[in-house]
C-alpha cells in the first residue's frame, strides 16, 4: 500500500482531524485571495482614478528671490533718495511725525515673467497650462457685493476680488473640485472680458449668463474708467473659498473669475499683469516625476521661483487608496506569517499523535521519506479541497472584505479629520475625496499564486514539521511500541 | 543459523554505566520457536529490538544469514528480513482487517487471513472493531504477508485472555514448523516458554 493510498484513507477516515485541516486551510487561502483581490483593486482604481484626476506643477514666485530683489532695486534707486526701478518705487511721505519712506512694489515686480511660463509649457509631457493672476481688488459698478449687514464696513475697501486666469478649468478651486459650473462655461484662453460670478451673487443682483457687470478701481472709483465683462457662467462652491484677508471684499461670494488680461484693466494697470501661479498639467500622470525633472532643467530663471508638486488631488485622492494597499498587503503578509503557524502547529500536532502510526510502519520496513510522504500527501489533498471551496466562496468573501476596508479606511480617515480639525490651515479648500467603494475581482492570476502560495505554505509547514519525523531514530519511536 | 547475535553487548548512551547485555551469543535457527523469558529488565526486549534492526549493538554485531544486517540499510532488513508482532497488536485504526494486513508485504491477504482464522465477515471491517484475540491474529496475517524468514514477537499474549493466549502459541508454532520461519518470542511466562522448541533464559546468554 504506498502513501497516496494510506494518505487517502486517512483523510477520509479521520474526519475531524481532515476537517480541522480544511478549515484552516480554506480560512487561509480566502484571506490570500480577499487581500490579493483588495490590492489588485486598489492598483487598478488607484491608476484609473489617478489619470483621471491628473496631476501637474506649479510656480510660484520665490519668496527669498524677492526680497533679495527687493533690496537690490532699493540700492540701486539710492539710500535717502525717490524714484523707481524694476518694478520697485520709492517715495517721501512728510507726515506729522515726520519724513516717513514708503516703498511699494508694481504688477511688473511681482509678476511671473511670461517667457519663462511659455518655456515651460512647451516642456515635453506638459499637455497644457494655466496662468493665474493674483487676487485683485476693484470697485463693482452696476451690481452690488455681497456683504454682512452686521460687520463694520469702514476699513473696507468697498470691492470684489477678480481673479484672472488663462483656461479657469486648471484654476486651483476647479482643479481641487470645490467649484463647480451651476449655468454657462468657464473662461478659456481666447476669451476677453468675460467674467463667471457666484450663484450668490447672481441671485443677489439677478444676474444671469450674458449680463454685462463693469468694474473699476477702487482706489478711485468716481474717476476711474469703468471695465465691462460679460458674464459667460455661473459658479457653485462645494464650501466656500477661504478669504485671503478680512472683509467682505475678499468673501468667497464675492470672488469673480475673469479672463487673464481683465483684472489688470479693471485696477487701472493695463499691460501691466500681475501673474502670481503657473499651472502646469502633466498628460500622462504615469511620466509625472520624468515630467517634473524636465521640467527642472529647463532654461529659465530659477531662482526667482519655487516649483511646487501639484499632485495634492491625486495625493488626497491615492492616499485613501495606498492605505487600503497598505492594508490589503499587510493582510497578505499576515496571513501568510499566520498561516504558516496555523499549519506548522496543526501538522506538529499530526507527527506527534501519529508516533504510534509512523512507529508501526517503519518497524514494518517503510522508509522514512514514505511515512513523509504520506504526510504530504494528505496535506495536499486536503489544500486540494480547501482550494475548490475556497475559489467558490473567494468572489463573495472579496467582496465583503474589500467593503470592510473601505468602510474601516473611511472612519479612520474621519476620526483623523476630527483630530486635525482646527491644527491645520489650509490656503486652499480641501475637496471631499474618500474613497466610497472599490470594484473587487478574482482573477485567473490570483488563482495560479493563491495557489502557489498554499503549496509553500504547505510544503514548507509541513516540512519543517517534518524535521521531527527525519532526525528521530527509529527505536526512538518505537521505544513505545516494543 | 538465520540470524545470530554475535558479542553483543548494549547499554543505554545516557546511562553508560548500565550494562543492558553483556557479550550475548546466540543464534537462531529457521523452522524453530524460541522464548526469551526473563524478568522485566534482564534485556530480552532490546536483544528483539537488536535482531529486528531498531537500534544497533554497542558493541558485537547481529548477522542475518551470516551477513551483519548493518552491511545494508536497517530498513531493507526490517523489510526483508524480518517481521514483527506487538503486544499491543499495533494495527492502524483507520485501515480495515485487509488493508491492515496489506502494509506487511507484497502476499494477498485474504488465505492468510483465512488461515488465520479471521472469518471473510470481518475482512473490510476496521480493525478496533475487533476483539483482542482477533486484532492479535491480523497483527500475525500482517507478519506474514512479508517474504521474511524471521518472525519476532514481543509479549504476543500479554493483553489476551488464557484461552485465546494458547491459541496465538499455537499458530505461532504452526507458522515456525509448517512454514519454515525463524519464530523468536519475548516473554516473561514460564509456561509459554514451555511450549516452544526452544527456552532461552536471558540469565544464561551473557549477562
Amino acid at each position: 500500500m504506498n502513501s497516496l493510498q494510506r494518505a487517502l484513507r486517512s483523510v477520509i477516515r479521520k474526519p475531524i482531524k481532515s476537517i480541522l485541516l480544511l478549515l484552516v486551510m480554506i480560512t487561509v487561502c480566502l484571506f490570500l485571495l480577499c487581500g490579493m483581490a483588495c490590492r489588485n483593486a486598489n492598483v487598478q482604481t488607484q491608476d484609473t482614478t489617478r489619470q483621471a484626476i491628473g496631476a501637474g506643477l506649479r510656480l510660484d514666485a520665490n519668496e527669498k528671490n524677492r526680497s533679495k530683489r527687493l533690496t537690490e532695486c532699493s540700492q540701486k534707486i539710492g539710500e535717502g533718495q525717490e524714484g523707481s526701478y524694476g518694478g520697485v518705487h520709492q517715495e517721501k511721505l512728510e507726515t506729522a511725525y515726520g519724513t516717513q519712506w514708503l516703498v511699494w512694489c508694481d504688477n511688473s515686480f511681482d509678476c511671473l515673467q511670461i517667457s519663462d511660463i511659455e518655456k515651460l509649457a512647451v516642456v515635453p509631457g506638459i499637455s497644457d497650462y494655466n496662468i493665474s493672476t493674483c487676487i485683485t481688488a476693484v470697485n463693482p459698478v452696476g451690481f452690488d457685493r455681497i456683504e454682512d449687514p452686521d460687520m463694520d464696513q469702514t476699513n473696507d475697501m468697498g470691492g470684489v476680488v477678480l481673479i484672472g486666469n488663462r483656461k479657469m478649468e486648471l484654476d486651483s478651486n476647479v482643479l481641487s473640485g470645490n467649484v463647480t459650473l451651476k449655468d454657462g462655461r468657464m473662461v478659456t484662453e481666447k476669451d476677453q472680458d468675460v467674467c463667471v460670478i457666484s450663484e450668490q451673487l447672481a441671485d443677489q443682483d439677478h444676474l444671469v449668463v450674458g449680463d454685462k457687470i463693469g468694474f473699476n478701481d477702487y482706489h478711485d472709483p468716481e474717476h476711474s474708467q469703468v471695465h465691462e465683462a460679460t458674464i459667460i457662467g455661473i459658479y457653485q462652491t462645494e464650501q466656500l473659498m477661504s478669504p485671503l484677508m478680512a472683509g467682505d471684499t475678499f468673501r468667497s461670494e464675492n470672488i469673480i473669475f475673469t479672463d487673464l488680461r481683465f483684472p489688470e484693466k479693471a485696477e487701472g494697470s493695463k499691460n501691466n499683469p500681475c501673474y502670481e501661479h503657473a499651472y502646469f498639467q502633466v498628460g500622462d500622470v504615469d511620466d509625472y516625476d520624468a515630467v517634473k525633472a524636465a521640467v527642472s532643467t529647463a532654461d529659465i530663471e530659477w531662482e526667482r521661483y519655487d516649483l511646487i508638486d501639484r499632485n495634492g488631488n491625486m495625493s488626497t485622492m491615492s492616499s485613501n487608496f495606498n492605505d487600503l494597499e497598505k492594508i490589503s498587503t499587510l493582510l497578505i503578509l499576515i496571513t501568510f506569517a499566520a498561516g504558516f503557524i496555523m499549519l506548522f502547529l496543526i501538522f506538529v500536532f499530526w507527527t506527534k499523535n501519529r508516533n504510534y502510526e509512523i512507529g508501526i510502519l517503519l518497524s514494518l520496513g517503510y522508509k522514512k521519506r514514505n511515512v513523509l510522504g504520506q504526510l504530504f500527501a494528505e496535506a495536499f489533498i486536503t489544500a486540494l479541497l480547501a482550494f475548490v471551496i475556497s475559489f467558490t466562496l473567494a468572489p463573495a468573501a472579496s467582496s465583503v472584505a474589500a467593503d470592510y476596508l473601505v468602510s474601516a479606511q473611511a472612519e479612520q480617515a474621519e476620526l483623523e479629520k476630527n483630530i486635525n480639525a482646527d491644527k491645520v490651515t489650509y490656503s486652499t479648500v480641501q475637496s471631499e475625496q474618500t474613497v466610497v467603494g472599490v470594484e473587487v475581482d478574482i482573477t485567473k492570476e490570483m488563482f495560479l499564486i493563491c495557489g502557489a502560495g498554499m503549496v509553500i505554505l504547505t510544503a514548507v509547514s509541513i516540512g519543517t514539521a517534518g524535521i521531527g519525523i527525519l532526525k528521530k531514530n527509529p527505536k526512538d519511536i518505537l521505544s513505545e511500541l516494543v | 543459523m538465520i540470524l545470530e547475535a554475535k558479542n553483543v553487548s548494549y547499554f543505554y548512551k545516557a546511562q553508560k554505566d548500565k550494562l543492558i547485555l553483556e557479550n550475548v551469543n546466540y543464534g537462531f535457527e529457521p523452522g524453530k520457536m524460541y522464548a526469551l523469558l526473563g524478568p522485566s529488565g534482564s534485556g530480552k526486549t532490546t536483544l528483539l529490538s537488536l535482531l529486528a534492526g531498531l537500534d544497533i549493538p554497542t558493541k558485537g554485531e547481529i548477522l542475518y544469514d551470516g551477513n551483519p544486517i548493518t552491511a545494508r540499510d536497517l530498513t531493507e532488513h526490517r523489510k526483508h528480513h524480518i517481521s514483527l508482532v506487538f503486544q499491543s497488536y499495533n494495527l492502524i485504526d483507520y485501515l480495515t482487517v485487509v488493508e491492515n494486513v496489506k502494509l506487511g508485504g507484497q502476499k494477498t491477504p485474504e488465505p492468510i487471513l483465512d488461515k488465520m482464522g479471521i472469518g471473510k465477515e470481518f475482512w473490510k471491517r476496521n480493525v478496533l472493531q475487533l476483539s483482542g484475540g482477533q486484532q492479535q491474529r491480523v497483527a500475525i496475517a500482517r507478519a506474514l504477508a512479508s517474504d521474511a524468514n524471521v518472525l519476532l514477537a514481543d509479549e504476543p499474549t500479554g493483553n489476551l485472555d488464557e484461552a485465546t493466549a494458547w491459541d496465538v502459541i499455537d499458530l505461532l508454532k504452526r507458522i515456525a514448523h509448517e512454514e519454515g520461519k525463524c519464530v523468536i518470542v519475548v516473554t516473561h511466562s514460564k509456561e509459554l516458554a514451555g511450549s516452544v522448541d526452544i527456552a532461552i533464559r536471558m540469565d544464561q546468554l551473557g549477562k
